[in-house]
C-alpha cells in the first residue's frame, strides 16, 4: 500500500466516522435518552434533562465567543435574561405562543448585543472582559429596576407552555423534545460555524490578533459577528426557560450564572464544542449528583472544578489552556509600559 | 431447631416492626437554601424545624414525621429540581419552603401542577398565594403590615414621611402598602425610593432623604441592609425617627447597628421575651442550639410553619394524602404559634397579630403605641 492509498484510507475512515458520531449522538438524544426517560417516569429526571440541555446551548453559545474567538465574556447570562424576558412579556402582554416567541427571542437578544456591541468591540484583552462585565450588569439592572415594563423584582409568570403553531406540547415526553430538537438544531448551527473557514478566522483572532488584521481578517467585524451570534443563542435558551418554568425573575440571570456559564466552557476546554456540551452536561448533573453529601456538596463540585483546571490546564478536550489565555488576556494590562511602547500592546483598544 | 425457630421469629417479628414503623412515618419535604448567599436564613430554618420535628416525634403520636430537607441555594433552577423531586416521591404529602419569593413561584409552578401544598415561612410576593389553591404562607404580608403602621405613623402626629425599601419584590410591596395607606389617612409621602440589597453606602440616599424634609422614615429591609443604614443615619446625625417591618426584627440588627438602633420602631409578631409558656419553651431550645443566641423573626416564622403543617398531616390522618393535608391547611384557624395566632383566610394569607416594638437600651421593648 503507498502512501496516498493510506492517507484516502484514513480519509475515508474519518468521513466515515464523521458520520456515524452524529448519528449515534442523535440517536442517543432522540431514542435512547427520551426512553430511559419515559422508563423511569419521574418528572425529577426530566426536569435535569431539560435543564442540562439548555445548559448546554448556553454554553455552545459562549463558546463561540470565549472559546473559538478567544474572549472573556464575562456577560452571557444577561442575554439569556433578555431572551426570557422577549418570550416572556410577548407571552403576557400580547399573548404570544412559543412558535413565535422562540425566534424573537433570538432576535431581540441579537438585536441588544449588536448594540452594545458597537462602541465595545474595539476592545482588547482585559478591557473587553470589564466591558462585557458591565454589560451584563446593566442589562440585570434594567430587568430589576425598569419595573413598570419589566414588572422588577416581582418577575413574570408565563402563562403558556411549549406549542407548535397552537399544538401543546406541555406533556413531559412533548417538553422534552421540543427542548431538545430546538437545542439540537442550534448546537449544530454552532458547530457548523466554529467548524468552518469561519471558525478558523476567529481562531485566529484568539491566537493573535494583530496577526490575523494584518493578514486581512476584519477583526473588529468578525468578534461583533461572534458576540451577536453567540446573544441570537442565549436568546433562544431563555425562551426554552421561560416556557419550561413558567415564572422568571431578574436573579435567574445575575452575575453568577455568566460565571456558571464560563465555568462549563472552561471545564469542558476552550475552543472544543463536545467540551463546552460536557463541561455543561457536568455541571448541571454534578451538584444533583452529589445532593446526598448535603450542606458539602458545594464544596466537591468546586474541588472537581479546581482539580479539573490544576491537572487538565485545558479543560477535558480544549484547543488552549484557560490559564495560557487569561495569562495573556489579563498581563496585557500592565505590560506596555518600557520597552514594548509604541507597538501597540498594551494599549486597551484598536 | 429451636434457636433457629427463635431466630426466625425475631427476625419476622422485626421485619414486622419496621415495616409497621415505615407504614406510620409521614414525609415533608422543605426546600431551602443551605449553602450559598442567604445560607444563613436557610440554616435558621433547618435549626427551627429540626426543633419543631423533634417535638413532635417525641409527643407520642399514632405516627412519626420525617422532613427531607434538600438545599436550594436560592436559585430558581435548583428549586424547580427540588420540587420535582418532591412530587416524584409519593410518600411526601406536603412541602414547606422556599426561602426568597423568586425560588417559592418557580417552584409553585410544580406544585400547582402536581397538586402539592406547599407552605412557606417567607415568601412575600403579593401573588404568590395567588397562584392556585395549593400555595400557604406564614407571613404577615405588606397589605396587613403597611396600612397598619401607617396608622401607627399617623397617631404618632407624622403626616409628611419618607420611604425606601429594597429593590426586591417584596420592598415593592412594602412601599406599595404602606404608601396607599398614608395616601387614605391623608397623609403624604415627600419621598419614596429603592435600593439594591447589600448596598455599603447610604449617604447619597440619606441626603436625599434629608432634602424631603420628612417627619418620619419608613423602611424596608433585612437587618443587614438595616444595620448599615442606621449606623450612617447616626454619622450624618440625622434625628429623624424610623419606623421599620417585621423583616428588621433579629437580634442581629442591634447587634451590628449597636447604639445606631436605638429608638428605631418596628412591628413584629414575635417577641422572645414574651413569657407565655410555649415562646420561652422554643427560645430556650434555640438557645440550646445555637450557644445562646436569642431567636429572630424569620426563625420563629419557621418554626410555625412547621408546626401548622404537622398540625395539618395530623388532622388529615390516618393515611393523609395530599389532598386532605391541603384542605386541613386551608382550615387552619387561630393556630397557637410563637408568631401569635395564626389564621389562614379564604386566600390562604396567615392574619397575624402584630406587636409595636422599639429599641430601647440596646434591646427590643414592646410598646403600648
Amino acid at each position: 500500500m503507498n502512501a496516498s492509498e493510506t492517507v484516502a484510507t484514513a480519509d475515508r475512515l474519518d468521513r466515515r466516522r464523521g458520520r456515524l458520531v452524529p448519528l449515534l449522538i442523535a440517536l442517543l438524544v432522540f431514542a435512547a435518552l427520551p426512553a430511559l426517560l419515559a422508563g423511569f417516569d419521574r418528572g425529577y429526571f426530566y426536569q435535569i434533562a431539560n435543564l442540562a440541555l439548555i445548559f448546554v446551548l448556553l454554553s455552545a453559545s459562549m463558546h463561540l465567543v470565549t472559546g473559538v474567538a478567544g474572549l472573556l465574556h464575562l456577560g452571557h447570562a444577561a442575554f439569556y435574561g433578555v431572551g426570557a424576558y422577549t418570550a416572556a412579556l410577548l407571552t403576557s402582554k400580547l399573548g404570544l405562543g412559543f412558535t413565535v416567541t422562540l425566534p424573537l427571542s433570538g432576535l431581540v437578544a441579537a438585536l441588544v448585543a449588536f448594540l452594545v456591541a458597537l462602541p465595545t468591540m474595539r476592545l482588547v484583552s482585559i478591557y473587553f472582559a470589564v466591558a462585557t462585565l458591565a454589560i451584563g450588569q446593566m442589562l440585570y439592572l434594567v430587568m430589576l429596576n425598569w419595573v413598570d415594563f419589566t414588572k422588577g423584582p416581582n418577575g413574570i409568570i408565563v402563562t403558556r407552555g411549549f406549542e407548535l403553531f397552537g399544538v401543546s406540547l406541555s406533556g413531559r415526553l412533548a417538553t422534552y423534545y421540543t427542548v431538545a430538537a430546538v437545542v439540537t438544531l442550534s448546537v449544530v448551527a454552532i458547530s457548523r460555524l466554529s467548524h468552518s473557514y469561519y471558525g478558523n478566522a476567529l481562531r485566529s483572532i484568539r491566537e493573535d490578533d494583530q496577526c490575523a488584521d494584518a493578514m486581512g481578517v476584519r477583526t473588529v467585524r468578525l468578534k461583533m459577528e461572534a458576540f451577536t451570534l453567540s446573544a441570537f443563542f442565549a436568546g433562544v435558551a431563555g425562551s426554552l426557560w421561560a416556557h419550561m418554568t413558567g415564572y422568571i425573575s431578574p436573579g435567574d440571570f445575575k452575575f453568577s450564572e455568566s460565571i456558571l456559564i464560563l465555568a462549563m466552557v472552561v471545564v469542558g476546554g476552550l475552543g472544543s464544542l463536545p467540551g463546552a456540551i460536557i463541561g455543561a452536561l457536568l455541571l448541571i448533573l454534578l451538584p444533583e449528583g452529589l445532593r446526598g453529601l448535603g450542606d458539602f456538596r458545594n464544596i466537591m463540585v468546586g474541588l472537581v472544578m479546581f482539580l479539573s483546571i490544576l491537572l487538565l490546564p485545558k479543560g477535558l478536550l480544549g484547543e488552549v489552556s484557560a490559564l495560557r489565555l487569561m495569562r495573556r488576556q489579563l498581563g496585557a494590562a500592565w505590560r506596555s509600559t518600557g520597552k514594548d511602547q509604541g507597538t501597540g500592546e498594551g494599549i486597551g483598544w484598536r | 431447631m429451636t434457636l433457629r425457630l427463635l431466630a426466625l421469629t425475631t427476625l419476622t417479628a422485626a421485619g414486622i416492626a419496621g415495616s409497621a414503623f415505615a407504614a406510620d412515618t409521614v414525609k415533608l419535604g422543605y426546600q431551602l437554601p443551605l449553602t450559598g448567599d442567604t445560607a444563613q436564613y436557610g440554616q435558621d430554618f433547618r435549626k427551627a424545624a429540626e426543633i419543631a420535628l423533634a417535638e413532635f416525634n417525641a409527643a407520642g403520636k399514632p405516627f412519626k414525621v420525617e422532613i427531607v430537607f434538600e438545599d436550594s441555594r436560592s436559585d430558581a433552577k435548583e428549586g424547580t429540581n427540588i420540587a420535582r423531586k418532591f412530587v416524584d416521591d409519593k410518600e411526601i404529602v406536603g412541602v414547606l419552603g422556599d426561602f426568597t419569593s423568586g425560588v417559592s413561584m418557580a417552584a409553585a409552578q410544580v406544585y400547582k401542577e402536581a397538586g402539592m401544598p406547599q407552605l412557606s415561612q417567607t415568601a412575600s410576593h403579593p401573588d404568590y398565594a395567588k397562584i392556585s389553591k395549593y400555595q400557604f404562607r406564614n407571613i404577615a404580608t405588606q397589605a396587613q403590615e403597611g396600612p397598619y403602621n401607617a396608622k401607627w405613623m399617623a397617631s404618632k402626629g407624622f403626616k409628611n414621611v419618607a420611604v425606601i425599601a429594597e429593590q426586591t419584590d417584596w420592598g415593592q410591596s412594602v412601599v406599595g402598602g404602606f404608601s396607599d395607606a398614608v395616601k387614605a389617612n391623608g397623609g403624604t409621602v415627600a419621598f419614596s425610593e429603592f435600593f439594591n440589597r447589600g448596598l455599603k453606602d447610604y449617604r447619597s440616599l440619606i441626603s436625599k432623604i434629608e432634602r424631603a424634609k420628612p417627619d418620619a422614615i419608613y423602611t424596608g429591609f433585612f437587618y443587614e441592609d438595616g444595620a448599615q443604614f442606621l449606623r450612617q443615619l447616626q454619622q450624618l446625625g440625622i434625628k429623624t425617627p424610623v419606623y421599620s417591618t417585621s423583616a428588621a426584627y433579629s437580634p442581629k440588627l442591634i447587634e451590628l447597628a449597636g447604639g445606631a438602633a436605638e429608638g428605631v420602631h418596628l412591628t413584629s409578631n414575635f417577641l422572645p421575651t414574651d413569657p407565655s409558656p410555649n415562646v420561652q419553651h422554643f427560645v430556650d431550645e434555640w438557645k440550646k442550639r445555637s450557644d445562646g443566641a436569642v431567636p429572630g423573626q424569620f426563625p420563629a416564622q419557621a418554626y410555625d410553619a412547621v408546626r401548622i403543617m404537622l398540625a395539618a398531616v395530623e388532622k388529615a390522618s390516618p393515611a393523609p394524602t395530599r389532598e386532605k393535608v391541603r384542605d386541613a391547611l386551608a382550615q387552619t384557624k387561630d393556630f397557637p404559634g410563637v408568631t401569635g395566632k395564626t389564621t389562614f383566610n379564604a386566600d390562604r394569607e396567615a392574619e397575624k397579630e402584630l406587636v409595636k416594638v422599639e429599641v430601647k437600651g440596646g434591646a427590643f421593648v414592646p410598646v403600648a403605641d
